[in-house]
């Protein structure tokens, strides 16, 4: 069962291999002779102006709350739909239920202002 | 050949890792809901771990459930951090100290 | 897998009571939607009309045959509809007392009602949960509606950290009680509690599964210890009373531990009753703990939501020794406790919300200095609901307590009832001191507290039907024993 996996485990090894062999040989190869100028940022964009790890505003948040509820529903959905021909009617029913009792909650933050940005 | 009680010392390593947490972890609320969320990743592996071995459908249903509890659990922590966070204007655990129990 | 899904309208009106709480919980949220503030109060009064509903639909079911139904895991027997009964009443009454707080301290808001509703449908779908999947998704419903109604006073920083408390400690409860679920499932093969019973209960049981099946037990009994609040896991309990606005402290204290009382029914006695022996230990060692901290700390606090966190804490522990006696009229007793707790606890938090109506919170136990001269009647509630906590013997608070220890010592547990009783005593010092600084200390401010009709007139139904009750206990009493 296990041995079914060796050609993935070689084909891994070959591919770690072959990244870090090409880098390896281009950094020991290659002159290195850093100067100002060098360093600088060259005709692609400017100087940083702050830290990237920046903090992200509260509204993210929100945004990410509200997503993740909704984003999972779709398992529920996932499954009803790959069977969804042996279910007939009453399969039909019942995800119109659940699809309704989500459609609620979406009414619910829309009219309370949480999809507004500003 | 991985066997079933391979999973299980896997979800109990992970569990004890997220308890574990919870209770050393000082700095930071975010770090707690991680913690809550590796608690619940470990239950999860074992339910699998079971349905498959036993061939029962029961445990992947669970599952389900348990993961979308568990986005709703996150939208509650995320909401009570932010809160916390305006009122405190911090969300390190330090902060939240006024009730002492 | 047979595939029999189909509408049986049979099996959707046992399950009616929860259907029409769960469409009146999306009709409400939609009305309070578009209501302008001139008819802020019509979601208060929707919220009754459907929490009373929901009870009478409820009551009717009562004597319904024992029926279980979408694939074994809801059951309707007669302790389902009978606690649905008094969770919906004890909510009702609950709400009564809040919706003047909440217009005093600014809180109103539709989603506090909404919040409550789907809380209750959480505590119903636990009592009527019959395999562990309904089970757990009842405590979610529950808990996670609780943790956003203490978040609700979102300005007052304390109710915020008592959320984020309150939460954290949740969410490791469930993870160990679905960490004991996913075992017991492991090894009985099944999360329905028919099933798991009969694993249970098969005599050619080995001792590996057996062993297992104890190590999943520990964890359940963990989690549901948790939210119990039973000491050691208490932690909690006191900073969770005093943090949060106290109108949902009362609610949280009282009818939520209804809902918890099935669940432990429906797991550890129906489920898992064959395994009494395991964890009729652990629940010893929790009562015990219980009885004897709640007893002790109580008497060091100030503050009076914190007194009564402890005070819970004991009774809690006096609840779970019903279970040590793993007789069915010990678990009786239990119930009956449980019913009448949440009597006692829903009138002295009224007249803690009364005290509070001036805006600010009145929970220092000096508030209360002088009282009977300023508010007699309000004085004599709360001595009635003191005394029957401190197991007084005219008043309901005796029975329960005497029931229980009755049942712990035909058992054979003497000396744990002796323990049990010495703790009542000394609990009884921290309920007289109240009863001191309301009747023989004179007040520090003189101001008359007023209180709206409705408040005044169920607060006293409830005063009342402590002292009527524990006169005569018997009917209750009759109707807790015949749940089991």
């Amino acid at each position: 069962m296990l041995e079914n996996y060796l050609p993935v485990v070689v084909f891994i090894f070959l591919g770690v291999a072959f990244g870090v062999g090409l880098t390896l040989i281009g950094w020991l190869l290659g002159p290195s002779k850093p100067n100002e100028e060098k360093n600088s940022q060259f005709e692609c964009g400017f100087p940083a102006f702050e830290d990237s790890r920046m903090h992200f505003n509260v509204r993210y948040y929100l945004v990410a709350i509200l997503f993740i509820l909704f984003d999972l529903e779709v398992a529920f959905v996932f499954p009803w739909a790959v069977v969804q021909s042996g279910l007939g009617w009453f399969g039909f029913v019942v995800i119109s239920v659940f699809l309704f009792l989500l459609v609620v909650g979406f009414i619910f933050e829309w009219k309370k202002g949480a999809l507004e940005w500003e | 050949m991985i066997t079933l009680s391979d999973y299980l010392i896997l979800s109990a390593i992970v569990f004890c890792i997220g308890l574990a947490g919870i209770f050393i972890n000082r700095t930071n609320i975010i770090t707690l809901l991680m913690c809550v969320e590796l608690m619940l990743a470990a239950v999860n592996t074992n339910f699998i771990a079971f349905s498959h071995f036993m061939g029962d459908q029961a445990g992947q249903i669970f599952v389900f459930f348990i993961l979308t509890v568990a986005a709703a659990e996150v939208a509650i922590g995320l909401g009570i951090l932010t809160l916390v966070y305006r009122n405190k204007g911090s969300i390190s655990i330090d902060v939240t100290n006024s009730l002492k129990g | 897998m047979t595939n029999n899904f189909s509408f049986e309208i049979n099996s959707l009106l046992v399950a009616l009571p929860e259907i029409f709480l769960l469409s009146s919980i999306v009709i409400v949220l939609i009305i309070d939607l578009f209501l302008t503030s001139k008819f802020r109060q019509a979601t208060y009064y929707l919220t009754q009309l459907s929490l009373m509903v929901t009870g009478i639909l409820s009551f009717n079911l009562i004597g319904h045959p024992e029926t279980v139904i979408f694939s074994n895991s809801f059951i309707l027997d007669n302790m389902a509809s009978v606690f649905k009964v008094f969770i919906t009443g004890s909510s009702m009454v609950a709400m009564v007392y809040t919706r003047h707080y909440l217009l005093q301290h600014s809180l109103y808001r539709g989603e506090y009602f909404v919040l409550v509703m789907l809380a209750v449908l959480g505590m119903m779908v636990m009592v009527s949960g019959y395999s562990m999947l309904t089970l757990y998704m009842g405590l979610e419903i529950l808990s996670l509606s609780l943790y956003t109604l203490i978040a609700i006073a979102r300005n007052r920083s304390i109710a915020v950290e008592a959320a984020l408390k309150y939460f954290v400690l949740g969410a490791i409860a469930s993870g160990l009680l679905l960490y004991g679920i996913s075992m017991v499932y492991g090894i009985s093969g099944s999360i329905n509690i028919s099933d798991i019973s009969a694993f249970a209960h098969d005599p050619s049981i080995n001792s590996r599964d057996t062993l297992i099946l104890n190590f999943g037990l520990v964890f359940l009994v963990i989690g549901i210890a948790f939210k119990l609040g039973a000491v050691p896991f208490h932690m909690w309990v006191p900073d969770v009373y005093e943090g949060a606005p106290t109108s949902v402290t009362m609610f949280l204290s009282t009818v939520p531990k209804i809902a918890a009382l099935a669940m432990l029914v429906r797991i550890l006695v129906d489920g898992l009753g064959s395994m009494h022996d395991y964890w009729s230990d652990l629940f010893l060692a929790l009562s015990l703990l219980s009885i004897s901290v709640g007893s002790v700390v109580a008497l060091m606090q100030t503050n009076i939501k914190r007194m009564l966190a402890y005070s819970t804490i004991s009774h809690v522990g006096f609840i779970m020794l019903g279970f040590v006696t793993g007789v069915v009229s010990g678990y009786g007793a239990a119930i009956f406790y449980v019913l009448v707790y949440v009597l006692m606890s829903l009138a002295a938090f009224g007249v803690i919300i009364i005290l509070n109506n001036k805006g600010y919170e009145a929970d220092q136990i000096s508030d209360y200095k002088g009282l009977s001269k300023n508010s007699p009647w309000f004085a004599l509630v709360m001595l009635i609901v003191m005394l029957s906590m401190a197991g007084v013997p005219p008043f309901i608070g005796f029975y329960s307590k005497f029931s229980i220890l009755q049942e712990v010592v035909s058992a054979g547990f003497i000396t744990v009832a002796i323990i049990a009783v010495v703790f009542a005593v000394i609990s009884a010092y921290y309920y007289l001191k109240i009863i001191k600084f309301m009747y023989f200390d004179e007040s520090d401010k003189d101001e008359t507290i007023s209180a709206p009709m409705d408040i005044k007139l169920i607060l006293s139904i409830n005063g009342s039907l402590i002292l009527v009750v524990g006169l005569f206990p018997d009917r209750l009493m009759n109707i807790s024993m015949s749940l089991l």
